[in-house]
């Protein structure tokens, strides 16, 4: 089925955690353990007990119910996943609510790390939830069995208020399950071009400027498959994404990036590095038979010019951003007394704001740093690494993105690939490798940008001018090696 | 590819240690010492001589 759209907008939604790996709470071992989601089942009108909420094992309503939040949430342990899944909190504190609400005289605890009620009328719900009589119990347990004549748990736990341990006997217990990235979620993504982060759940492209928008133009995404949310917020979000998405539709054409990449098709040798680089798919990869050289999608093309420092021919340029523009920033700033300046490539989203952020947050920090503003750290080409070397810096610093902030999907992932090749390049020359240094600094960190700037400020002071006459040496030699063996191409070289 | 054991050194503090490598998933790194992100993968052959 074919069907042709303006704009995506990606809503898939979430799965909900698997407890049984936490086999200390006897999930799948006990009848009378079952999850949130469950308990949403059988307190719902539609559901198999009619809305009747009875154990599994006796049929019988219970009386004491436990409630365990953080089941595959915030865990440090291996097990589950280390982030917070923000609903399930206050979920339980509904559900104890419900069973007050149906069977009145009904004894809910509820077992919890932290409650977290912030939200609109949140703490108000908790507070009734108190006030119903509902137990909160500070402290996880670590063990629950069942005793095999009534089929009660008996649950352990520390009260970490008290630091007493405590026994519980529950007629049945709620494991409060945490959300999940979309298991099947995938082909969505693949089709889409959408990254996730470290917790598998789809990014935005930017965390506070557009945090519907994804990284790709003209998808948009809504609701937990961007993160763990409740009903209001996914609601708030699909509105954001519905509108931001009209723009699109209304203006009914798009405005395309002013700095991307095109190709100089005398130069390029139909490698393909750049089809395979762009976190966009916006290069159509080349074929070398037909001798087609890749076709760049301006529309899709983002900026970030990790295409340009990845081709081995110098056969992709990136508008406002070309080669002899950052080469001669470089040159300018190593005119004159090198040997006491480090060269830092900031890139432009978050290490280059970073830098503002420690201006403007009046951070003392060395004067001697110069700064190149580059649209990614993916766009630092080795090359105009080694130049400042050969023109004597005594210091290189390259500066980007956290990998969850990159503002061009992954475009940071070449960088760091390419600091390997060029500390490994470096190793092999003799020159110290630790002269070349990479950080990730957020728009938000200027106090990282300051504390780097001032370290690095102590090294460049130790570079020897045996050092940088030695490199400059070096490079120039390896400088004449790579031209003799370009010769043969030199004519091509001409038509940039 | 997938995810192989390598030894990483900090190139701030000069810390070693091994981790895993992952060429198609590259993540970010931090020297679990001193927090910087200078930090090298060394090469295979210098890792295994280690
Ligand atoms: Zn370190």
């Amino acid at each position: 089925m074919n069907i042709e759209v303006g704009v995506v907008i990606a809503a898939t939604g979430m799965d909900v955690y698997d407890p049984t790996e936490y086999d200390e709470y006897g999930y799948t071992r006990f009848d009378n353990v079952i999850t949130s989601m469950e308990f949403e089942r059988l307190i719902c009108a539609g559901g198999p007990t009619e809305g009747h909420f009875i154990r599994p094992s006796d049929r019988k309503i219970p009386q004491k119910i436990g409630f365990i939040q953080c089941v595959g949430s915030r865990s440090q342990d291996g097990r589950g996943n280390p982030y917070c899944s923000n609903i399930c909190c206050m979920n339980t504190v509904k559900d104890t609510l419900l069973l007050c609400d149906h069977y009145p005289g009904v004894q809910a605890s509820v077992f919890y790390m932290d409650m977290r009620a912030f939200g609109k009328g949140f703490e108000d719900l908790y507070m009734r939830s108190k006030e119903e009589g509902v137990k909160y119990v500070r402290g996880i347990p670590g063990d629950v069995v069942e005793d095999p004549e009534t089929g009660n748990l008996i649950l352990t736990v520390e009260n970490t208020t008290t630091g007493k341990l405590e026994k519980h006997e529950l007629e049945m217990l709620v494991l409060s399950q945490g959300v999940i990235p979309r298991q099947d979620g995938d082909t969505v993504r693949k089709l889409l071009t959408l990254s996730t982060t470290s917790d598998g759940f789809v990014m935005e492209s930017h965390p506070k400027l557009k945090p519907v928008d994804a990284p790709t133009k003209g998808v948009f995404i809504a609701g937990c498959v961007e993160s763990p949310k409740d009903v209001k917020d996914s609601v708030t979000q699909a509105s954001a994404a519905a509108a931001r998405a009209s723009i699109l539709l209304n203006a009914g054409k798009t405005k395309i990036e002013a700095i991307t990449s095109q190709v100089d098709t005398e130069l390029c040798n139909f490698c393909g590095i750049c089809a395979k680089v762009c976190p966009y798919n916006a290069i159509g990869a080349p074929d070398r038979k037909a001798e087609k050289p890749p076709m760049i999608i301006q529309a899709a093309c983002a900026g970030c010019g990790a295409c340009a420092a990845e081709c081995p021919q110098d056969a992709i340029q990136m508008r406002h951003f070309r080669d002899e523009q950052i080469m001669a920033q470089v040159e300018a700033i190593v005119k004159d007394d090198p040997e006491k300046h480090l060269l830092t490539f900031a890139c432009n989203w978050c290490s280059y704001a970073g830098g503002d952020n420690a201006g403007t947050a009046r951070l003392q920090y060395p004067t001697s740093s110069r700064l190149v503003r580059t649209m990614c750290s993916g766009r630092v080409d080795e090359k105009f690494v080694m130049h400042a070397f050969k023109l004597g810096a005594p210091m290189v610093l390259v500066s980007g993105c956290h990998f969850a902030d990159c503002h061009y999907i992954n475009a940071v992932h070449w960088t760091q690939k390419r600091m390997d090749r060029l500390w490994n390049k470096l190793d092999k020359l003799g020159i110290r490798v630790d002269r070349l240094q990479l950080e990730w600094i957020s728009a938000a960190e200027g106090q990282k940008f300051a504390k780097v700037m001032r370290e690095l400020e102590e090294r460049v002071q130790a570079v020897t001018d045996e050092e940088i006459e030695f490199t400059k040496k070096v490079l120039a030699e390896e400088e004449e090696k790579a031209k003799k063996k370009k010769k043969p191409k030199a004519k091509a070289e001409v038509s940039v | 590819m997938v995810a192989k054991q390598v030894q990483f050194r900090c190139l701030m503090c000069g810390h070693e240690y091994s981790g895993m490598y992952d060429h198609d998933n590259v993540t970010e790194r931090s020297c679990p010492k001193c927090r910087s992100n200078s930090v090298r993968r060394l090469p295979d052959a210098k890792a295994a001589k280690k």
